[in-house]
């Protein structure tokens, strides 16, 4: 091999070095972009999204007090972003939670348990004009479902978080 | 005529007696946040939708949780949280604690103050059950009863356990959950 071509072999190979780390670098991006996004994701805007189900609050009730484990199956999803649910029924209390979000409770006066719709800050205000007897469509996602239970010797209500309403 | 009232004020006091001891205090707004500290990271997570009961006269006290209700920072880590591969929460979407105050012949209820009180019960999670002893405190405030409490939650007894990944390194074994109830007397 002459120094000629030796020369033009090392620059050969280190065209092929600088592609090799140009792509490793650009894959790097590629994948810590990803990963950030990823990491990042933003929380589902349950408002934004079209409600899964539109039902009467006893409905909901009635079907997790005849088959808790079925309604499971039905409503919610294993990685936690179960139903999306617009649910109607009457007012019947206005109550607070510590992070200070409005809950209201629909359930009609003959009923065992109802639905309990936590709002957001941003949604607590549409709670103002409400008052226990007045009919609502509210949306939220559903957490857990309604069932007596033997210790807390009482009904548990549905429980929707995200609430905002929708028809009033 | 003594006879029947003195059967009169014997029933009516089985009556009363009878009454408080059902007069459970409830919430369905209790407070309960997870704290995970590592290296890698800090996780917190919160649940404002827990429901409660204390019977201020025997001192049991139950909380159900519904475990979708954590919210956390980040929705991957919620995600991950609600998995199969963690808390599995499609399968069992609530935790509970059942247990007793001990020392509750020392708190009275009709009195403002702060009471220490010692706590044992047992927790069940993820289908599995382990006894809880903690200390708290419960604060009577006129008509308001609030109840404080910090219990550890070491996971691998909830057989909750990751071995690999960024879990293995990014979640603390044990994990703090602060407990707050309010209940209206």
């Amino acid at each position: 091999m002459n120094f000629k071509s030796m020369k033009e072999q090392n620059k050969m190979n280190n065209n092929f070095i600088r592609w090799i780390v140009v792509l490793l670098v650009s894959g790097l991006i590629i994948a810590g972009g990803a990963t950030f996004y990823i990491f990042n994701l933003p929380h589902r805007d349950i408002q934004s999204i079209e409600a899964d189900y539109n039902m009467l609050s006893s409905q909901l009730v009635n079907e997790y007090l005849s088959n808790a484990r079925i309604s499971n199956e039905k409503y919610l999803q294993e990685e936690g972003d179960s139903k999306i649910i617009a649910v109607t029924g009457i007012v019947a209390s206005i109550d607070k939670d510590m992070k200070d979000q409005k809950v209201v409770l629909l359930k009609g006066l003959d009923e065992k348990a109802g639905v309990r719709c936590s709002f957001m800050a941003s949604t607590n205000v549409h709670t103002d004009n409400l008052q226990p007897g007045d009919r609502v469509t509210i949306k939220g996602v559903i957490r857990s479902g309604a069932g007596y239970d033997d210790d807390l010797e009482l009904y548990e209500d549905v429980i929707m978080e995200k609430c905002d309403v929708i028809f009033n | 005529m003594k006879k029947s009232i003195l059967t009169f004020v014997v029933v009516s006091l089985l009556a009363i007696n009878g009454f408080s001891q059902n007069d459970k205090l409830v919430t369905k707004t209790g407070h309960i946040s997870f704290f995970s500290h590592t290296v890698a990271e800090d996780i917190t997570a919160n649940n404002y939708a827990v429901t409660s009961t204390l019977n201020p006269s025997t001192g049991e006290a139950v909380f159900s949780v519904p475990l979708q209700s954590f919210e956390f920072e980040k929705a991957l880590m919620q995600k991950h949280y609600n998995s199969d591969k963690f808390l599995d929460t499609k399968q069992f979407p609530k935790a509970k604690f059942k247990g007793t105050i001990s020392n509750i012949t020392d708190i009275d209820f009709s009195k403002d103050g702060t009471y220490d009180a010692s706590i044992n019960g047992e927790l069940t999670m993820h289908g599995v059950t382990n006894p809880v002893i903690e200390s708290g405190s419960i604060r009577v405030a006129g008509d308001k009863i609030m109840l404080d409490s910090k219990i550890d939650i070491t996971l691998a007894d909830y057989q909750i356990a990751f071995d690999k990944g960024k879990p293995s390194t990014n979640i603390a074994k044990t994990v703090v959950a602060t407990i707050k109830a309010e209940y209206t007397k």
